[in-house]
């Protein structure tokens, strides 16, 4: 059969994954818990809390309250992009559900090799979470554009190149995990568990710099981290530039370590390129990772 | 002739299970098959294997003179009903189909055109933008039906289609169906457990406990396992006498005397014979629910 007839039939059976993922209004809810929690939590006492660590800084000297209003308001959405990424990716996957529910039986009886049903759940992972991470950014810019806007187009492009490594990242890591997996408990207790959890573990609610130092070190390893501090950066690197006009450097250096905008490697600085390449190289470790595992577990069904 | 179905000692066992236990059957184009049988019986198990959605444990298969285990090259030409409706409920019968008419080799165009043709014939075309979890059960299992159909397939599988559907609906999905089997030469393979729909089959197999029990014509079945019933609502006491005498069961009740034949010969015979003892009487063929409790032993009820 044709490559052509092979790429309408993957489009079409994508197309199908998504709108399910965005009509089931209780996966959707879940997997937006984080963003939603983060944006109460600011409202009522984060923002305060990131302001006054911020005077703690700066302590006396005079910075323009606009500046601050971008810092903390980039610090949100680099918090909900940096974790959304992950949490949708873990919730907006249809493969096991439909499995569950017997919904995939249809797709058995039609004339789709099982290759292309696979390869359209994963690519509708990844655009689920892409469409609400986007979605996230346009809302966060637009507030931005409110308060002071300071990022400049590289500042943006590094923002979207983000979102996009990490959304594979977060949506490959799901999908190695679902082949395993066969009940509806474990799928929702893992959709859940991401959500509630990896908030923490990325610094989104608190800067990792301010963990202990065990789990400062944990995060170190974890690929997801150096995804966190690249939405850091493409948010904050532009208000920081502005507040070094009238802020002596080591005060920029204090904030910008302090709220995850740089990140030590056993107290060395990691560049941006580093950075990049680190959250690159482990996505396609994670794809080699899961091609290898879908082509084992598919030869052993045949 | 070629047969399009055709089912070669077949088992599936589900652990001490005998689901379906060493059955033969073939179906011939465009045919009216039906596949009779209890629940339990092992008629899904069977459809589900001939599909490819089970793996069979041995026998063989054969569609279009295709094995199954090469099911890719059969599945354009079939469509299914499953027993449970395997659609997206909170996607909108349109999308619901047209994501499905979409992995057939057919254009975006000839999607509409049956599409069309297909919900006007089934009464659906006002419900098309609704999402199927709004539909009452009738409405669901046409658009199932319109989902199996939807791409022109050769041969149509329906596991137990009309169950719950209200008897308006039941005639209107029947007589779509039939008119399918005049004017395409569709073949239809039919489990069920309504007698009305095994009598205007073609072909009926009888399965029981994952065994063939009886196949055949309905009428060939008739003759073969149900009795004859001479109804006789006037007549003289004296006849009970003769029935003693030649051993032949009856059952009497307050307005009416039941007497039991092998066939409609021997009834003919008696009759002949004996005919001066009555004024009002019957001669009932036996019914395919005779032919069931005969071959089964077991009473088919026709509500569920
Ligand atoms: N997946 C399964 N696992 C175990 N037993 C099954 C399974 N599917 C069917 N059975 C058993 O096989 C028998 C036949 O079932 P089925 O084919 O569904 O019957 P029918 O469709 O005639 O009602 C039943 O006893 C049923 O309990
Ligand atoms: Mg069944």
């Amino acid at each position: 059969m044709s490559s052509k007839s092979q790429f309408k039939k993957l489009t079409y059976l994508t197309m199908r994954n998504v709108k399910i993922y965005f009509k089931d209004r209780m996966t959707f809810f879940v997997s937006l818990i984080t963003p939603i929690i983060l944006l109460v939590l600011f409202v009522f006492f984060l923002q305060t809390t990131y302001e006054d660590s911020i005077f703690s800084i700066i302590q006396g000297f005079d910075v323009d309250q606009k500046f601050i209003d971008s810092f903390t308001g980039g610090w949100l959405f680099s918090s909900i992009l940096s974790t959304s990424c992950i949490t949708v990716a873990f919730c907006s996957g249809m493969m096991v559900i439909d499995k569950i529910n017997k919904n995939n039986i249809d797709f058995i009886v039609s004339p789709v090799k099982k290759s292309i049903l696979q390869l359209s759940y994963v690519i509708a992972n990844v655009f689920s979470t892409l469409i609400i991470a986007f979605i996230l950014l346009v809302i966060g810019l637009i507030y931005l554009a409110f308060i002071g806007f300071y990022l400049s187009f590289l500042d943006l492009l590094l923002i979207i190149f983000t979102i996009v490594i990490t959304s594979l990242f977060g949506t490959i890591l799901a999908n190695i995990i679902w082949i395993f997996t066969k009940t509806q408990g474990v799928v929702s207790g893992i959709c859940t568990l991401v959500s509630a959890l990896y908030g923490f573990i990325c610094g989104a609610y608190m800067p990792i710099s301010t963990m202990g130092s065990g789990m400062q070190t944990f995060t170190a390893f974890l690929p997801g981290t150096y995804a966190t501090i690249l939405f850091r950066q493409g948010f904050l690197n532009g208000v920081l530039n502005e507040m070094s006009k009238t802020l002596p450097n080591e005060m920029i250096n204090g904030i910008a370590e302090g709220f995850d905008v740089r990140m030590l490697f056993f107290g060395n600085n990691v560049s941006t390129l580093a950075l990049i390449l680190v959250i690159t190289i482990s996505t396609f470790v994670l794809l080699g990772i899961f091609l290898l595992i879908s082509k084992l577990k598919f030869r052993n069904n045949n | 002739m070629e047969h399009i179905i055709e089912i070669k000692n077949l088992k599936k066992y589900f652990g001490e299970v005998k689901a379906v236990d060493d059955i033969s059957f073939s179906v011939n184009e465009g045919e009216l098959f039906a596949f009779l049988g209890l629940n339990g019986a092992g008629k899904s198990t069977t459809i589900n294997i001939l599909v490819g959605v089970l793996t069979k444990d041995s026998g063989e298969c054969y569609i279009n003179g295709l094995s199954i285990d090469n099911i890719e090259k059969i599945l354009p030409t079939i469509g299914i009903v499953f027993q449970s409706s395997v659609l997206d409920k909170k996607l909108s019968v349109y999308d619901n189909l047209k994501y499905r008419a979409m992995l057939y080799n057919i254009t975006k165009n000839e999607f509409e055109d049956n599409l069309k043709f297909f919900t006007e014939r089934l009464e659906l075309n006002n419900i098309l933008k609704k999402p199927l979890e709004k539909l009452s059960g009738g409405q669901k299992r046409k658009v199932d039906i319109v989902r199996a159909l939807i791409h022109k397939p050769k041969i149509l599988i329906l596991d137990e289609p009309t169950t719950g559907l209200d008897p308006r609906t039941r005639k209107l999905v029947w007589n779509f169906i039939s008119e399918l089997i005049k004017n395409e030469n569709l073949t239809v393979l039919l489990t069920t457990h309504y007698m009305e729909e095994a009598t205007i089959a073609d072909n009926v197999v009888i399965i029981d406990s994952g065994k063939i029990v009886a196949e055949g014509s309905p009428n060939v079945l008739k003759n073969r396992y149900a009795s004859d019933y001479l109804r006789a609502y006037k007549y003289d006491k004296e006849i009970l006498n003769i029935l003693s005498d030649l051993k032949l069961p009856y059952k009497k009740s307050k307005n009416c005397l039941e007497i039991i034949f092998k066939n409609t010969e021997s009834a003919k015979d008696f009759l002949v014979k004996n005919n001066k003892y009555f004024n009002d009487l019957e001669i009932v063929k036996g019914s395919m629910d005779d032919v069931f409790l005969a071959v089964t032993g077991k009473e088919l009820k026709e509500n569920i």
